[in-house]
């Protein structure tokens, strides 16, 4: 959109903010944080995606090899299973999340006794640091002292080990995740409860408004900035997911970061691919946040 | 960000504080990496030691040894996998201050066509490299050259439980795989235990190490020079053969979960009458943690055979290889000439019972003695064999653990798991090149 009089605006923009001695200097000033933003950030990216290009190995860097790796990648069934398994767990554990923490959001933003306690006790699952939660439902669901193996077992819901099928390994990631962080999700939601004013919902309540209505008409739309802010969170987040994946699955279970790293860290000859899916998951994250901000609208700041 | 927005001159402060102190760690870091300099110094890279007696045998070494430089052991990550990328990460960046490797033998290959070690050829001659076992010197051959001398051993061995089979009336470990079935079913069910035969069927490294005894007794092979020739008769019958473990009933379901750390509690915990495994299960029996199974209850013997197929059990172990990037490799020799001389190999064995790789030191009374593992598991290490050695090695254990699981799994037919095989070993050959 660069019409003649944006230019000018532009052009105008620019003089007056380097036009003043003092703010010049306090560009001069930022310059450094700015360089270190550079250096450790763009760099590695614009590195990452100019790899994803090449013919490179780990310890070579090849030479332009145009879409190859990327046309490879998709051909990979070890990609594709990657990526249906990602996209099966970020759909159904967002959406799991949002609905389960929204009732328990709704549920502690009454006035009760003990709601503090209640409070920071949900928290607990959210403060395990993945890895260890990760690696303690694996013990759960192993075969020989796995609580939950032996009463699924012992109830005839299935048979078969837990940890050997793939179908039931990506639920229980499912689960997991869902246990995990629907506290994350329910914590958000209910600080956005709280910026809903009381009197909103006297009022509805006068002019005789039921239950669902006072739900559907004023909890809803006032709670949208933090819904949306909290799905896109969560959503970015298990699209993402490693740790999850890689401990409990134990390299049975492929999401797209673990091709990620079975490619840039453990193959020898798969590094080109690896970074084509690195790649891959930038610009899609991209594209899910920018989703969220323009078609959702959903609001990056408080300033009109 | 708004263009309107005014910053006052604090917030600049902070931020261009904040950017200058960045500036500055960054700088300092760039100066800080690498370089040992020849300062009389070396440093002896391995996994950490459990039992706690490889630094002191550090120290003993430089007692002895007055000549000048000091030896510092430094302790890496112990599984395999984590050690390898740590290394990897050094050597890409070619800033690494490590001149002893204690590392994998499977990562031979794939250091010396990578360059990141030192040919050991002329150091270390054929005259005395027929003092050493011949499976870790195999596996340490790549190209041609030697790439590091063998320092402590493993192999896959198998486990049974001497006093059950005894009174199902069997005198002698199996011979066969069909033996083992055989005999497994009947004193399983005698003993009233749950599992007849574990061993460790997860996707993972020790998935292909058990996959590929399957495969090599029953006269299987991977590799022939560079042609990939898993895809034969004897390959999906090994994998049948490990299939039927599970729908025979020999072994759990769950054996296609386990990995070494599991399968000790079915063995160990008095569940299972036999299992495959390392050497260290020896060591573990009648400790506080498995108090159940008493090490004069089990037998060791060497992995069973299809019919008319040979011995081999998947080969492990430890070895001394020099950094490329060492700048006092004649240094780094003589510290390794030392680690893996009979003396050092002996303390080592006593110690931490590992099991040596001189030849002559199986057949040390002493040493028998002290370390019973050495007598029971000295015939399975004769026979153990090395994985296939190549520069891509990595890359083939992926698809080996993930065919070879879901095979066991019975997810695919032995027959798609060799074909498949074949398919994507080759590719990877091809890439290779």
């Amino acid at each position: 959109m660069t019409t003649p009089s944006g230019e000018k605006k532009r052009r105008g923009w620019l003089k007056e903010e380097f036009g003043n001695p003092e703010r010049r200097a306090a560009y001069y000033m930022i310059l450094p944080a700015l360089i270190i933003v550079l250096v450790v950030a763009c760099y590695p990216v614009l590195y990452g995606i100019v790899l994803s290009f090449t013919d490179s190995t780990v310890t070579t860097f090849g030479s332009f090899i145009g879409l190859e790796n990327y046309v490879e990648m998709f051909q990979n069934p070890d990609f594709l299973e990657g990526l249906s398994n990602t996209l099966i767990y970020t759909v159904v554990s967002v959406a799991l999340e949002f609905v389960i923490g929204l009732g328990i959001a709704l549920a502690i933003n009454q006035a009760f006794r003990g709601r503090g306690l209640v409070r920071a006790a949900i928290l607990v699952p959210w403060a395990f640091p993945t890895v260890i939660s990760a690696a303690m439902w694996r013990l759960m669901f192993q075969d020989q002292v796995g609580i939950i193996q032996y009463v699924a077992n012992a109830i005839g819901l299935i048979s078969e080990p837990i940890l050997s099928d793939r179908t039931l390994l990506l639920i229980a990631a499912i689960v997991v995740d869902t246990w995990k962080t629907m506290p994350f999700m329910a914590l958000l939601l209910l600080a956005g409860l709280q910026t809903i004013p009381g009197d909103v919902y006297e009022a509805a309540r006068v002019d005789g408004a039921n239950v669902m209505q006072r739900f559907f008409r004023i909890t809803l739309p006032l709670l949208k900035g933090a819904i949306l802010v909290a799905l896109l969170f969560r959503t970015l987040d298990a699209y993402r997911a490693y740790d999850l994946f890689w401990v409990l699955g134990n390299r049975e279970l492929q999401s797209l970061s673990t091709f990620v790293y079975e490619g840039v860290r453990i193959s020898q000859l798969q590094f080109g691919q690896g970074n084509a899916a690195a790649v891959f998951i930038f610009v899609t994250a991209f594209l899910i946040a920018l989703f969220f901000i323009r078609v959702l609208g959903m609001r990056t700041s408080v300033e009109e | 960000m708004s263009a309107g927005r005014k910053f006052n001159r604090r917030d600049f402060l902070k931020m261009s504080g904040a950017g200058l102190a960045g500036a500055a760690l960054l700088g300092s870091s760039a100066c800080g990496g690498g370089s040992s300099g020849g300062s009389g110094n070396l440093v002896f890279a391995m996994g950490r030691d459990t039992s706690g007696t490889l630094g002191p045998l550090v120290e003993e070494f430089n007692k002895q040894n007055k000549g000048g430089f000091k030896v510092t052991y430094r302790a890496m990550p112990t599984d395999s996998g984590q050690y390898f990328d740590k290394l990897q990460t050094e050597f890409q960046a070619g800033q690494s201050d490590i001149d002893v490797i204690g590392g994998d033998i499977i990562w031979a290959a794939q250091f010396a066509a990578n360059q990141w070690v030192v040919d050991l050829s002329d150091r270390f001659p054929k005259s005395d490299q027929s003092k050493y076992l011949p499976a870790p010197i195999q596996g340490l051959t790549y190209d041609g050259k030697i790439w590091a001398v063998p320092w402590f051993t493993d192999a896959g061995m198998l486990f049974y439980r001497k006093d059950l089979l005894e009174k199902s009336g069997y005198s002698e470990p199996p011979k066969t795989w069909d033996q083992l079935k055989e005999m497994a079913l009947k004193t399983k069910k005698d003993s009233g235990l749950e599992a007849g035969f574990v061993f460790q069927g997860d996707n993972y490294e020790g998935g292909v190490c058990n996959g590929l005894e399957y495969v090599w007794t029953h006269g299987g092979d991977v590799l022939d020079g560079d042609q990939v020739i898993i895809d034969s008769p004897e390959t999906v019958a090994g994998l049948a053969t490990e299939r039927s473990m599970i729908t025979d009933g020999v072994s759990p379901q769950a054996v296609s979960t386990l990995q070494e750390t599991t399968t000790d509690p079915y063995f160990l915990g008095n569940k299972a009458v036999f299992a495959r495994i390392w050497s260290y299960e020896y060591a573990l029996a009648g400790t506080s943690s498995y108090p159940k199974v008493k090490p004069d209850q089990i037998g060791v013997a060497s992995l069973p055979v299809g019919n008319g197929g040979p011995h081999a059990n998947c080969l492990g172990g430890w070895n001394m290889y020099i950094s490329a990037l060492s700048d006092q490799q004649d240094e780094a020799w003589e510290f390794v000439k030392w680690m893996t001389g009979e003396y050092a190999e002996k303390k080592r064995a006593i110690d931490a019972t590992l099991l040596p790789t001189l030849k002559s030191l199986y057949s040390d009374p002493e040493l028998r003695k002290k370390v019973p593992t050495v007598a029971v598991a000295d015939t399975a290490i004769a026979q153990a064999k090395p994985r296939p050695v190549s520069p891509y090695y990595s890359d083939m254990s992926l698809k080996m653990a993930e065919e070879f699981n879901t095979s066991l799994k019975g997810d695919i037919s032995p027959e798609e798991a060799a074909k498949t095989l074949q398919k994507e070993l080759e590719s990877i050959q091809q890439q290779a090149e």
